[in-house]
């Protein structure tokens, strides 16, 4: 479990990570989500004591990163893919790794099969490409076996396949009963990953919630629809036990799917001249939540893009 | 699509791997070893450091016997048979700098303190991998030179011994003086953290600033000379010095050695505060 409480980062005048709380629990993976920028990677970076929170703090499993005797074996983390040193080999990368936390050289190799590099064991990481990078990465925080797993911007770089294989680990390692945690930018990745959203804009936490809840509130679908007889369908509907709010000249219903809406109006013999289902996508609403605290935002001037090409 | 259902929670001991022991001080010198000669650099600057010491040395003696030996010579013979430290010095101060400051361009540093989060630690054990490896490889250096180098003075009989005044200091000083060496520019690269600065500035103090010292005027020039960490350093290196005005070998080595521990200390103070 990772407990963040109170947590503050400043550089300068500029504060990066403002007043944070919040925890991340064990067996289930957590996705901390939020623009460029808006401090994900610096929380991490206070999670594994590499910079001073200027306030509060943050532990895992109960103490400072820094207070473990052997962090590798209880925090794995994937920081970034480049966090190495392009003329060593792949296999020398995660032995000094294991040296340093007294694991067993052998699971080196187990690590390196996992990750499927056990063929490039022996080539220096510069030729890597970023995908093969990022496995690298995810090798280095499996190698302690750790119950604490946290992976920054995992799938960056990674092809279809690759993403859908960070996905799938990450689900079977919060199965196996560990504490995941995974910082994105994308919110359609963490649609299919989390368990749990932490939402963060400007160093702020905007949502703390299960994925079921973010996706009930944020993205509400309904159905609309039109009708010459509107009054009528919207008693009608009503008495079925949807909840209908009349929007110009047309209805938005929920609690009843299109198919019922149009069956209950056939039965009445009424007509019907539009039945939509309108859902907003988790894009959306994670956009809408968030664009307030984008850092930088590019200004849209499609026709001159267009004039480029 | 699909909402993953919330998943079941095994107990897991968060400590389960953890030995009662902490992975010591030996464990972090071990992944500094394995770090230092994985990488390519290092057995390409141990070579240079030997081609330059041992090989210099050798040829400027094999140049220079047949001078030495004659009645026009000013030198003493004793002052040749380590000529070579002073090129394999360079790739003392490269070995050094790039012991943190590759770790820094490449973020590995990182990794690094993400594995030992103590910084203490980590920095003696990269201080004590490459010196120990400075003093080894260099004390051998020096010995190949003199060998090689003394088989050239024997031919016109002007040969050293081992046992004559300052050689045997010499040799073993060469070792030291490159450790030394070595630690100063890592204490710069931890300040600077960045390649070439950190060569720039330990090169230049050394090799320029050093010798350009020896222009300046009265007493406290001659003492800004006498205590600049080449001059300092460099004549525990020579069994009879180039230069006559400098200090002694040993108290020389001493103001050398409390140099590079004061840059240590304040490079680690740095280290210990600064984010990663």
């Amino acid at each position: 479990m990772i407990s963040v409480s109170g947590l503050t980062k400043k550089y300068g005048d500029k504060v990066a990570v403002d007043d944070i709380s919040f925890t991340v629990a064990t067996g289930r993976v957590t996705g901390f989500l939020g623009p460029n920028g808006a401090g994900k990677s610096t929380t991490m970076r206070m999670a594994l004591g590499l910079d001073r929170p200027t306030a509060g703090s943050v532990t895992v499993n109960g103490r400072r990163y820094q207070d473990s005797p052997a962090p590798l074996r209880e925090v794995g983390a994937l920081l970034e893919a480049k966090a190495l040193h392009p003329g060593r080999s792949a296999r020398d990368h995660l032995r000094w790794l294991a040296a340093s936390n007294r694991i067993p050289t052998s699971r080196v190799d187990e690590v390196l099969e996992l990750v499927g590099l056990e063929a490039v064991a022996g080539t220096r990481v510069g030729k890597f490409s970023l995908g093969m990078g990022q496995r690298l990465g995810i090798a280095v925080a499996l190698l302690g076996d750790p119950p604490v797993v946290v992976l920054d911007e995992p799938v960056n770089g990674l092809d279809p396949e690759g993403i859908r294989w960070v996905r799938t680990l990450a689900r079977q390692l919060a199965a196996e009963g560990r504490t995941v945690f995974i910082s994105s930018h994308l919110m359609s990745e963490m649609a299919l990953t989390a368990d749990h959203l932490v939402v963060i804009g400007r160093g702020k936490i905007l949502a703390d919630c299960s994925m079921r809840d973010f996706i009930a509130d944020h993205a509400a679908s309904y159905v609309q629809v039109r009708s010459p007889q509107h009054a009528q369908v919207a008693d009608l509907l009503r008495g079925a036990g949807a909840d209908v709010t009349p929007v110009d000249d047309t209805l938005h219903v929920s609690g009843l799917d299109a198919s019922a809406v149009g069956e209950l109006v056939g039965d009445k013999g009424l007509y019907l001249h539009e039945l939509t289902l309108v859902r907003s996508s988790l894009e959306d609403a994670f956009m809408t939540l968030t664009s307030a605290s984008v850092e930088y935002s590019a200004r849209a001037r499609t026709d001159q893009a267009g004039a480029l090409r | 699509m699909t909402v993953t259902t919330e998943s079941r929670t095994v107990e897991l001991d968060p400590h389960r791997f953890v030995p009662g022991t902490r992975p010591g001080f030996s464990s972090t010198l071990r992944a500094e070893w394995i770090k230092f000669w994985s990488v390519r650099s290092t057995t390409w600057s141990t070579v240079m450091l030997f081609v330059l010491g041992a090989g210099l040395t050798a040829l400027i003696c094999a140049a220079s016997a047949g001078w030495l030996a004659s009645a026009d010579a000013d030198e003493s013979p004793l002052s040749f048979v380590t000529w070579g430290m002073m090129f394999a010095q360079i790739t003392a101060v490269v070995l050094g700098a790039l012991m943190v400051t590759a770790e820094y361009g490449t973020g590995m540093i990182r990794a690094t303190l993400a594995a030992t989060p103590r910084r203490g630690p980590v920095l003696a054990a990269k201080g004590l991998v490459l010196a120990g490896t400075l003093v080894v490889v260099g004390t051998a250096t020096a010995f190949a030179g003199y060998l090689a180098g003394n088989w050239f003075l024997d031919r016109e009989g002007i040969g050293v011994a081992l046992s004559d005044e300052g050689v045997v200091r010499a040799l073993f000083g060469s070792g030291l003086y490159l450790a030394g060496l070595g630690l100063f520019a890592m204490a710069v690269g931890l300040l600077l953290r960045h390649t070439a600065a950190a060569l720039s500035v330990v090169l230049a103090l050394v090799f320029v600033v050093g010798n350009m010292a020896f222009l300046l005027p009265g007493t406290w020039g001659d003492w800004v000379t006498k205590v600049l960490p080449g001059n300092a350093g460099g004549v525990v290196t020579q069994a009879v010095p180039f230069e006559g005005q400098l200090l002694s070998p040993w108290t020389g080595f001493a103001v050398f050695a409390a140099e590079v521990l004061t840059l240590l200390t304040i490079g680690y103070l740095v280290f210990q505060r600064r984010d990663a």
